[in-house]
């Protein structure tokens, strides 16, 4: 039998990514303090770099906040979200311990940032090659902006599939079981998905408006959250007189 | 002596085998096995933090302490667990306005469920009995500790994302939408453990233990509006006015829709 290391370290991000269960499953399994600070730096210098190519085309002050604020979102998300989770596995099912829970949810931020900091590279050159972000639209810039968004949309979206997907594959090789998998999965993403939009909302802006002043959070970042801000839009679009 | 003439075989890679997978929870109400067949069922729950991990991770064995004789004890845990959870939420709540609140939203959200779990255990204990079930008062109140217990556990869980959105909003009936939708989804997970209980003594129908639950939830919530305001703010302790809590939720979203407009 192939003992694997417990211990996690950059070199093992192929693994990583391979999704190799038996390296994986040991760092789950017997979950150590040193695992946990390597899987909070990976995140924090992945994501970082993401923030800060996306941050990059407003301004290199936006690019340091927004380098701090994307791997914040994920920590706070997590850590806002543990107790719960780590309560939800067992009363799905899963018989994880907190700690399991929270090297297994870290794993697949850890995977996601490794995505997204090899895919920053790609944005600061598309960011670098766009023109300026202005206040005066133009055909040149809206087709440049829509790119760009695009782009983000669809790296972040890619990077947490392939997240969430190892995860999934992850829980049931400790669980053994698709049913059991499924439902608490779908429980922490539901959950992780309710606070990471609130956080997402409070931590704006990630790009910022060129009309707007360079800063780390509105000042209006606490007044309103996000749901009633969609709730008021979906409000509006239905009735479009209302309250106006 | 080795032949530099014969080949030497590759050194053999041995393959992974992964470890056998961590043996599912089984479900609350599985009827092919009664609480206590298995072993670590039948170990007695010793100490405050032991409930409330039992609750989570062995349920069944919650069950099976809850039928021997001697289970006050763990009873009494199991309520002081409840009540130290409630008030943990409730400070939680209470932090929305502050002042009065930190400590009345606790005293409340606590007297409130408590209060309504003792309104409706005798209605349970009927149900009990006319649906042919074996289990004795103790045991029922047992449950009914449970599901209070359990109820707490999950609020707690939910305590850091409560508080996060009531700092980040000032809107009363989004607040009281939040605190509703928690409550419901833990209270889903606590009724589910009466359930399991109720499946095990050996009841011949589950029609009795819908209506309670409907009951117990109908009583829950007005219980909560008779002991208003737990999120906002108020001169008195108690409210002056009785009202029923679909006329107060109809107000209070009434009321700040006028607000904005």
């Amino acid at each position: 039998m192939m003992i694997h290391s417990g211990m996690l370290d950059v070199r093992k991000t192929g693994a990583l990514l391979r999704g190799e269960t038996g390296c994986i499953d040991t760092w789950i399994r017997q979950p150590r303090v040193g695992n946990l600070a390597v899987q909070l730096i990976w995140i924090v210098v992945g994501m970082g770099c993401y923030g800060a190519a996306m941050g990059a085309w407003r301004d290199s002050l936006q690019a340091l906040y927004t380098a701090l604020k994307f791997p914040l979102i994920i920590l706070l998300t997590t850590f806002g979200n543990i107790l719960i989770n780590a309560m939800l596995a067992p009363l799905l099912g899963l018989n994880i311990t907190f700690r399991q829970c929270l090297t297994a949810i870290l794993t697949s931020g850890s995977l996601s940032a490794a995505i997204l900091g090899a895919f920053s590279p790609l944005i600061a050159f598309m960011v670098w090659n766009a023109p300026p972000l202005t206040a005066a639209p133009s055909a040149t810039s809206d087709l440049t902006h829509d790119a760009i968004l695009l782009a983000h949309v669809l790296i972040i979206a890619f990077a947490g599939t392939v997240a969430n997907l190892r995860l999934s594959q992850w829980l049931t090789q400790l669980g053994g079981s698709t049913a059991i998998t499924r439902r608490v999965l779908f429980a922490w993403l539901a959950g992780n998905l309710f606070l990471g939009s609130q956080l997402s909302w409070i931590l704006r802006p990630f790009v910022g408006l060129p009309g707007l002043p360079v800063e780390f959070i509105r000042p209006n970042a606490l007044q309103g959250n996000f749901y009633e801000t969609v709730f008021q839009l979906c409000a509006h679009l239905i009735f479009p007189g209302h309250g106006k | 002596m080795i032949d530099p003439n014969v080949p030497i075989p590759p050194p053999t890679i041995p393959p992974t085998i992964p470890p056998p997978p961590i043996p599912p929870i089984p479900p609350f109400g599985r009827p092919d096995s009664a609480p206590g067949d298995q072993p670590e069922e039948r170990e007695p729950i010793a100490g405050v933090l032991a409930v409330a991990e039992a609750m989570l991770r062995q349920p069944r064995r919650v069950m099976y302490q809850l039928q021997q004789p001697g289970s006050g004890r763990l009873i009494a845990a199991m309520l002081a667990v409840a009540i130290l959870c409630l008030g943990i939420y409730g400070l939680i709540v209470g932090s929305f306005s502050g002042g009065m609140q930190l400590w009345a939203a606790p005293a409340k959200i606590v007297s409130g469920l408590l209060g309504a779990a003792f309104i409706c255990l005798p209605s349970l204990y009927i149900f009990t009995c006319l649906s042919g079930s074996q289990a004795r008062l103790r045991e029922v109140i047992g449950y009914v500790a449970g599901v209070l217990l359990l109820i707490g556990i999950l609020l707690v869980g939910f305590a850091p994302v409560a508080w996060i959105f009531s700092q980040s909003t000032q809107s009363l009936a989004w607040m009281g939408f939040l605190h509703l939708l928690f409550w419901f989804i833990a209270s889903i997970f606590g009724l589910r453990f009466l359930g399991g209980g109720f499946a095990h003594a050996k009841a011949r129908t589950n029609a009795g233990l819908y209506v309670w639950i409907l009951i117990f939830l109908l009583t829950s919530l007005q219980m909560m509006t008779a002991l208003r305001p737990l999120i906002g703010k108020a001169d008195t302790f108690l409210p002056r006015e009785k009202m029923f809590f679909v006329t107060h939720w109809y107000h209070n979203v009434d009321a700040e829709s006028e607000t904005k407009h």
